[in-house]
């Protein structure tokens, strides 16, 4: 098969399929088409970790060497914390306090792998070069989660009444990225020096910006396409008024049910 | 001192959401005073690329919304055409000779790493939500729940 055509069904079909898998799987009311949606989501996923393998030829490949790279950690990172959450006060299915321990290890290794991704030896290298998209999604990870932790911060601060722990946690998660942040600005990694992390950190902001502005132009005109729609539709039929009869009636079945209270009873 | 009402709330939140980033950006930039090359460059095509692919997928979630309202053609044509002209803008732009080009030898290169890349944005984002909000959640399940006290009669 010709390269460009293997790579348009191993890696941008297999994406597409992703895409089209997730919104089957979460929003279709029907569970065949939601099972559907799974398995589309399932194949495109191994299609696109297995592209280092099946797509050696291609630059698109080293996307699906990324992937691979940070699925461990996001896995255990997701897990852990759902052990964490769910071993909590809930009242159906309480997972046991051993569980609760092994999300805590889980969210300590995943936290340390990303780490070691960037300060020790576990750097994803594809073939010879520091994969580009780690190069990419490190620091917009860092920065997006400094940004997140204290908008959330500030929410719960607001909203919330007493929520002094999560005040803390948040405000502890703040500061330690953005101490990540300025050490990864100030002292060179063993494979990335902070020069070209400076470079790649500021890049990531012009992403994270520019993706903020792309979505909010699109979700104002997808409100405005419906907004104009749901305009244009002709009102309800309305109904005429009760007549004295109904009225009546009504009146007849609110006595019965609705009964006042003696207050020496 | 007065209660802040909830415009100022929401402009105080708007405000830290911009600051944040904004300190980070100026740190990195008193530090390595040489970084900003192509910071437009990339700024246009994230904003394009994030717009076109976004209104695509606005385009799918509009099957679900035709489960509930008789399958209506009029919305769907209108985020078809929101797509389609985001994509004639980001490549009309493309092809402008070295306008938005990176490092990429044609401007099919250039459209598909813009794909690549904001798919890595994307992901980076939705690892970061879950960090934030698993962790909130996660100590908000472990607050005792609130017992409501009663003074005795």
């Amino acid at each position: 098969m010709e390269e460009s055509l293997q790579a348009f069904f191993l890696f941008w079909l297999a994406g597409l399929a992703i895409i089209v898998g997730l919104m089957l799987g979460f929003f279709s009311k029907q569970s065949p088409i939601r099972r559907f949606g799974m398995v589309l989501l399932t194949v495109g996923t191994l299609s696109i970790l297995a592209t280092p393998w099946t797509l050696s030829f291609s630059p698109s490949s080293s996307f699906g060497h990324f992937l691979g790279s940070i699925l461990g950690p996001s896995v255990l990172l997701g897990v852990g914390l759902y052990n964490i959450a769910f071993s909590g006060h809930v009242p159906v299915g309480r997972l046991s306090e051993s569980d609760k321990r092994a999300g805590f290890v889980m969210v300590l290794i995943a936290m340390l792998w990303f780490e070691g991704m960037h300060w020790w030896v576990l750097t994803p290298t594809y073939p010879d070069d520091i994969n580009r998209y780690w190069l990419i999604f490190w620091p917009t990870l860092l920065v997006v989660t400094a940004f997140a932790s204290f908008v959330v911060y500030y929410i719960v601060k607001t909203v919330g009444d007493e929520r002094y722990q999560e005040q803390r946690l948040l405000l502890t998660l703040f500061a330690f990225t953005s101490l990540l942040i300025i050490l990864g600005l100030l002292r060179d990694g063993p494979h990335v020096e902070s020069t070209h992390f400076a470079e790649e950190f500021w890049l990531a902001g012009a992403d994270v910006f520019g993706l903020m502005v792309g979505a909010a132009l699109a979700i104002l005109l997808f409100a405005l396409v419906l907004s104009i729609y749901e305009a244009q539709q002709p009102l309800p039929k309305q109904l005429d008024p009760p007549t004295t009869h109904q009225l009546e009636e009504a009146a007849k079945h609110i006595a019965k049910h609705v009964g006042g209270v003696n207050e020496d009873e | 001192m007065s209660e802040p009402t909830g415009v100022s709330k929401l402009s105080n939140l708007l405000l830290a959401s911009l600051v944040i980033p904004s300190a980070f950006l100026a740190l990195t930039f008193v530090l390595h005073p040489g970084v900003g090359e192509g910071t437009l460059v990339r700024f246009a095509n994230s904003m394009l690329t994030s717009f076109t692919m976004i209104s695509f997928l606005l385009l799918l979630t509009l099957f679900v919304y035709g489960d509930a309202r008789k399958r209506p053609m009029t919305p769907f044509f209108g985020m078809l055409l929101c797509g389609l002209f985001g994509t004639a803008l980001s490549l009309f732009f493309l092809s402008q000779g070295d306008l938005l080009m990176e490092d990429n030898g044609s401007v099919r290169a250039q459209a598909l790493s813009n794909i690549i890349r904001f798919s890595t944005t994307v992901i980076a984002c939705a690892i970061a939500a879950l960090i934030v909000l698993g962790m909130l959640f996660a100590s908000l399940m472990h607050t005792p729940p609130a017992r409501l006290e009663f003074e005795e009669e």
